[in-house]
């Protein structure tokens, strides 16, 4: 049953006003027709990126002809099915970007919505998809047929077509309070001033339509689009028809002898992006022609290479290397009984310290949703925890193959529903505990109490929830969750101009981007004065360090025991003394750090000259043959260690290898 | 991806997303940390307390010991070594210190180790360390002079040195001035060389007084407000730990950035990871014949040439439908880069906006870094008093390293706190909270249910009432990595079991059934009708689960040729299930490594256009 949840199919028709009054837009602002197209196009771009098998429709209208299959009569005129129901593609992608533009016809919203329902209920016969769904972008300024309002509202019921409706202006009056007030930038004037008398009929239409299909939440699928920044939150309203998470039944138990049947959901989790970049050769682009691969070697001079099948598994303890098969690995690991959410007893909610969750995700947990008995025993136990302020410490096993947790479960009481949200905490092993320098105790940092009513005046100018005069109605005007990843969009962006425009170099960022994770404008220029009080105040100095040098060690990042390129590269009378050379005989030179035996075969003349050049030209390319950052900084001290020595001593005799040395490292770079 | 088991790794697993950051060990540090502990054998210290409580020598074996086993789970590279002072007999390098007994020199902890420190725990320890050992007269100067030695003999270069002295004598060489001065000097000598000695000073009759002597043997504090004298002496073995385990871990940046609150307002912060999921380490590979573990190298060459291919000669390449898009490597990171790293200030938000539920990576903690910008600690310490006064936290957006698309995150305040014996146990900074975006949230649809009624919240409250306990994060142990652990001693040592390991986060079923006592009846009649189940379907289904899964296997799902040629051509393959796509893959004999759905569809889209 849970199975067949992940395999939700949508189908979605985008239904676009490109009508002139589409174009109509107040000076200094982008007309409504390019917001909506942008809010198309990003919408389109995610779904061919996310590679589902969601199908997908284009209806226009206010077109200058008419093409659709209701077209009879003189009725439906002005509307174009532009793309039939299929998955969305890159062709699509192209369209809308070069043939959606806007027209000089004004088409009735109503008729659009009626060939939208059209198309879906002939398009999808014989098609198993479980939601469909219709998208109006429009401005409402036709005056809509309403005859046959009760036979379309019946039939968008009937069928299960659910809407939304994308309008260049709110629907409520910020009076109101509306449903989601907090999602419109701040200042702006309300609804209803500006609009047309067809507008506001329309809009009293769109209310209506929408309040019958959900009397408790139609509303809220009425969005606006009306900035540039407003755009890209525009992405998450289409959330509403994603694909719900999948189910994990379960039982919480309390004891051997009370358990109550639950269903888990994952809520909040780190999304990621799906598809891996693979490897593939610069000049076919065919990934066949990559080969990886690895192999084994002994940690001696001759890095010897032993088989895959001559190599067992071991583990490191401490300074002991312990041999331990997989089997055996796998026949004393710990084992547990799998599933399970098991109640280990109550605390104090302020015992479990925010920043103290681990893990990744929150999952919650419901009473499952034919079993009404479950219900109300959970609903007795998230009612408990809520009144005395406590959680559940709990085990939480996913599955037997994985790994048991320790979390706590939190409480949670909403208007309209009440769940458990369950997160994961520390185990003792994961802890570090840090102690740090007291600040507040500290004569010579503590702030004076002019410096503290500084930075009280920026905290107060640069608050980003304002509290209304009248009531508790607090206005959140930057909420980070309304907000879609800026790396998605980014990434799909340059993926999209790549695959459209092969060989030419990316395109930069959208300001529109950029924009949405600035400072809100208000915050800005309230925060200005405040912020040159504190610049004032607190003077802040750069502390001059030695000139950091940059080396290639350090942009790569190197091992510890690495010979520092910067010794190395310094004067090496200071770095090596004979001492160091005593320490162990050095009789040729060796893989661990060749530079150095290198200078110290050729100060010692234990060997003849040529013959110490060809043992480090030889580990050069043994470096060199691993590819791998390590082993290129170690032949590029390698490579100091020849140049040093060849400035002091023959010069001639040294060119032939510092040739062939070069050439190799051409080769390389 | 609505894929549950998505987030959970398999075990062996070691793949981390590319933005996986919180590795928290990425320092970049050269040399190893050291740690010598060196602890009084006199005979006071291994007086018994009261009521049968360990000695003191009894519970300093135990911290060495734990923290033996702590570095080898968490740090196996560092030095650690156990140096005893005030013995009868000596045993040092060059034998040149009479009355100091290293018993373990500056070496990586291993299993043989542990095991030689336990033999000295309890009576048995009591006796061993007796005969071994004795107790004789003190010289605290020979004991560091040969604690400086170890240092200095060891070839490794290390970055953190620490000495902790752990003795409940005050007095060492009771008031023999000579024996005293030639203690400070050496003390001075081993902190001149970087050296921090700290004092574990433990209870004795009368109480211990760092005043006289040992004010000038340990290392000032690395600030002067710093709480470098713990006034109290222990008594406990928990505080003891306490102690130990604050000054043993050396702290370390992840990075430093600086926190921008405006237009040249740059307040320069270290960031640090306080809890990082500590994992089984991944395997190593050994040679079998002599068992010396192998180093691997990965090459990449060019399947037809054979020669080896050069970064420059390799792209990177994703496949939409039918469409590949290929990019240079640099341009994959660029793509990523929004900008450079650091904190920037948007503005304020009260606390009670920080919903619980707003989590999805574990925290990090800010401090300032006056090293690097002077002046930041204090601008930092105003912000900190302010927003915690005022209970507000600050929005900020967050670039943490090159490269990394920005987060939002939430700066918590957090006041230092310490306990009864002036021991820090929060320390004063923020909380970064990573906040998620709207892309991190799902939409759920709860299930319309009835509330419960007074009545029966009230039940519940008495059964959560009997269940009551003080949480505390440390309380908890991973009993995977125990077991592992448990296992690799027992390999290391020969030992014919493992030790058992307690579960701790198993619960005590009979213990709680016992405290409910008829509480969970009287609740299940209150919510649950007569011949209400919970258990009984997930419990049939597992039987049948359970039949299926080894007794019979599922028919093979395959798909006709031609209908999986269609599904390549109309990029529609990713309509089959994971096990058809896996059989269509055997059925066409592609090999993949993966075994997630985007591989599969990859893999075989390659392979069917190949040959279309």
């Amino acid at each position: 049953e849970t199975r067949n949840k992940s395999k939700i199919m949508k189908a979605l028709v985008l239904c676009m006003d490109v009508g002139f009054s589409m174009s109509n837009s107040a000076p200094g602002e982008e007309p409504p027709f390019e917001l909506a197209k942008k809010v198309i196009q990003k919408f389109v771009q995610r779904q061919v990126f996310a590679e589902n098998k969601d199908e997908l429709a284009l209806v226009l209208f206010g077109t200058d002809s008419t093409k659709n299959p209701l077209d009879r009569d003189g009725q439906y005129q002005n509307i174009t099915v532009h793309r039939h129901l299929m998955i969305p593609d890159f062709e699509l992608l192209e369209e809308i970007e070069n043939q959606v533009h806007p027209e000089s016809q004004q088409a009735d919203w109503m008729d659009a919505l009626v060939v939208c329902m059209d198309l879906l209920q002939t398009e999808t016969k014989g098609k198993k998809f479980d939601r469909l769904n219709v998208a109006l972008l429009t401005d409402l300024s036709t005056q809509a047929n309403q005859d046959h309002l009760d036979v379309i509202i019946e039939n968008l019921k009937q069928a299960g077509i659910t809407l939304q409706f994308f309008l260049p202006f709110p629907a409520e009056d910020d009076e109101e309070g509306g449903g989601d007030s907090d999602r419109r930038g701040p200042g702006h004037p309300g609804t209803g001033k500006g609009l047309s008398r067809e507008q506001k009929e329309s809009l009293d239409l769109v209310k209506h339509v929408m309040l019958s299909l959900d009397e408790e939440d139609g509303l809220d699928q009425v969005y606006t689009f009306r900035f540039e920044r407003d755009a890209i939150e525009q992405l998450c309203m289409f959330k509403r028809i994603e694909r719900r998470p999948m189910a994990w039944p379960c039982q919480l138990t309390i004891g051997s002898c009370l358990s109550i049947r639950i269903v888990g959901y994952k809520a909040v989790t780190e999304e990621r992006l799906k598809k891996m970049w693979v490897t593939v050769d610069a000049q076919s682009n065919q990934k066949e022609d990559v080969k990886r691969e690895t192999v084994y070697c002994l940690d001696d001079d001759n890095e010897t290479e032993v088989k895959k099948d001559d190599t067992i598994q071991g583990f490191r303890y401490g300074s002991d290397i312990v041999p331990f098969s997989k089997v055996d690995q796998d026949q004393m690991k710990y084992k547990h009984d799998g599933k399970c959410f098991a109640v280990l007893g109550f605390t104090k909610q302020n015992l479990v310290r925010r920043h103290q969750f681990m893990g990744s995700q929150v999952v919650k947990m419901f009473a499952p949703k034919d079993d009404e008995h479950a219900g109300v025993a959970l609903s007795a136990l998230i009612r408990a925890l809520d009144e005395l302020q406590m959680v559940a410490i709990v085990r939480y096993a996913y599955d037997r193959r994985s790994n048991p947790q320790v979390g706590a479960a939190f409480p949670c009481v909403k208007q309209d529903y009440e769940c458990l949200m369950y997160v994961q905490l520390p185990f003792m092993e994961d802890l570090r505990q840090f102690t740090f320098p007291s600040l507040e105790n500290n004569k010579k940092l503590s702030p004076s109490d002019t410096q503290l009513s500084a930075v009280d005046s920026l905290i107060d100018s640069m608050m980003l929830v304002q509290k209304d005069d009248d009531d508790a109605d607090q206005k959140d005007i930057f909420k980070v969750h309304h907000i879609p990843n800026p790396a998605f969009q980014r990434h799909f962006q340059c993926l999209h101009h790549r695959a459209v425009n092969p060989g030419t170099p990316l395109p930069p960022m959208e300001p529109w981007l950029k924009a949405a994770l600035e400072r809100p404008d208000v915050i800005s220029e309230r925060c200005q004065a405040p912020l040159e009080e504190i610049k004032r105040k607190f003077p802040l100095i750069e502390v001059e360090k030695k000139k950091k040098l940059k080396t290639s060690a350090q942009i790569f990042g190197k091992d510890a025991e690495e010979p520092d390129a910067k010794k190395a590269k310094g004067d090496e009378e200071e770095d090596y003394n004979l001492a160091d050379i005593a320490e162990g005989s050095v009789t040729s030179v060796g893989s661990v750090d060749p530079a150095r035996d290198f200078r110290t075969l050729i100060k010692l003349k234990s060997l003849p000259f040529g013959e110490v050049c060809q043992q480090l030209t030889h580990r050069i390319e043994q470096l060199l043959s691993n590819k791998n950052t390590h082993y290129y900084m170690k032949s590029i001290t390698c490579i100091q260690a020849f140049r040093e020595q060849s400035v002091k001593v023959n010069k001639h005799s040294l060119s032939s290898f510092w040739e062939k040395l070069m050439m190799t490292w051409e080769f390389l770079f | 991806m609505a894929e549950w088991n998505a987030y959970y790794q398999n075990e062996d697993e070691d793949e981390e997303q590319e933005e996986g950051e919180q590795s928290g060990g990425d320092y970049k540090v050269t040399g190893r940390d050291s740690l010598v502990f060196l602890v009084d054998a006199s005979k006071e210290m291994f007086i018994k307390g009261e009521d049968g409580e360990p000695s003191n020598f009894d519970m300093t074996m135990q911290v060495v010991r734990s923290v033996y086993t702590s570095k080898i789970i968490s740090s196996h590279r560092d030095l650690v070594a156990l140096v005893f002072y005030g013995t009868e007999q000596s045993k040092n390098p060059r034998n040149s210190f009479k009355y100091v007994y290293v018993y373990h020199d500056l070496d990586e902890p291993g299993a043989k180790r542990v095991q030689e420190v336990d033999a000295l725990r309890g009576e048995k320890g009591a006796r061993l360390a007796a005969e071994t050992m004795g107790s004789g007269e003190t010289s605290l100067g020979d004991a560091l002079w040969c604690c400086a030695n170890l240092y200095s003999d060891i070839k490794l270069r290390l970055s953190h040195k620490r000495l902790m002295i752990f003795t409940c004598r005050d007095e060492p060489h009771r008031g023999d001035s000579a024996k005293d001065r030639q203690a400070r000097t050496k003390a001075s000598d081993l902190k001149e060389t970087g050296v921090i000695i700290d004092l574990m000073h433990l209870m004795k009759p009368g109480g211990f007084d760092v005043a006289p002597f040992f004010r000038d043997i340990v290392s000032q504090p690395e600030d002067e407000s710093e709480l470098g004298l713990h006034l109290e002496p222990c008594d406990k073995l928990e505080d003891l730990q306490k102690r130990v385990r604050a000054k043993e871990q050396k702290k370390r940046a992840m990075a430093r950035l600086n926190l921008c609150l405006g237009e040249g307002i740059n307040v320069a912060v270290g960031i640090y990871a306080t809890a990082v999921t500590a994992r089984k380490p991944a395997a190593i590979r050994l040679y079998r014949e002599t068992n010396e573990p192998v180093r691997s190298k990965t090459r990449t060459f060019h399947m037809q040439t054979g020669s080896l291919l050069l970064p420059s000669e390799i792209k990177k390449a994703q496949t939409y439908g039918k469409k590949q898009i290929v990019m240079e490597r640099d341009e994959v990171d660029s793509i990523k880069k929004f900008q450079d790293p650091g904190l920037y200030l948007i503005g304020f938000k009260p606390m009670e906006k920080l919903k619980t539920h707003h989590h999805i990576r574990p925290a990090v903690f800010l401090y300032p870094e006056e090293g690097e910008v002077k002046g930041s600690a204090c601008l930092f310490s105003a912000l900190l008093m302010k927003c915690s006064e005022r209970n507000v936290f600050a929005l900020c957006r967050c670039v943490s390293r090159r490269n990394y698309p920005p987060r939002f995150v939430a700066l918590v305040p957090q006041r230092e706190e310490v306990d009864e014996g002036k021991v820090q146990f929060t320390p004063p900074g923020f909380n970064v909270i990573y906040l998620p975006y709207a892309d991190d949230l799902r939409t759920l649809d709860p299930p319309q249910c009835p509330s419960a009624s007074q009545i029966q919240v009230d039940k519940m409250k008495e059964i959560v009432s009997k269940l009551r306990f003080k949480y505390r994060s440390e309380a908890f142990e991973n009993p995977v990595i125990q077991q592992h652990y448990r296992n690799l001693e027992a390999l290391a040592l020969d030992m014919m079991a493992p030790e058992d390991t307690e579960d701790l986060i198993m619960p005590k079923v009979d213990q709680i059934n016992h405290r409910l006592g008829p509480l969970a009846e009287e609740f299940k009649d209150l919510v649950y009708p007569a011949g209400y189940n919970p258990e009984s379907k997930s419990v049939a289904k597992r039987k049948t689960a359970i039949v299926g899964g080894v007794a019979e296997k599922k028919p093979k799902a395959e798909v006709p040729e031609d209908e999986l040629r269609a599904h390549v051509q109309n990029g529609t393959l990713g309509k089959l299930t994971v096990p058809v796509l896996k059989e269509a893959c055997k059925q066409f004999g592609v090999r993949t490594t993966g075994t997630k759905k985007q591989e599969l569809i990859d893999a075989l889209t390659t392979r069917l256009t190949d040959t279309v």
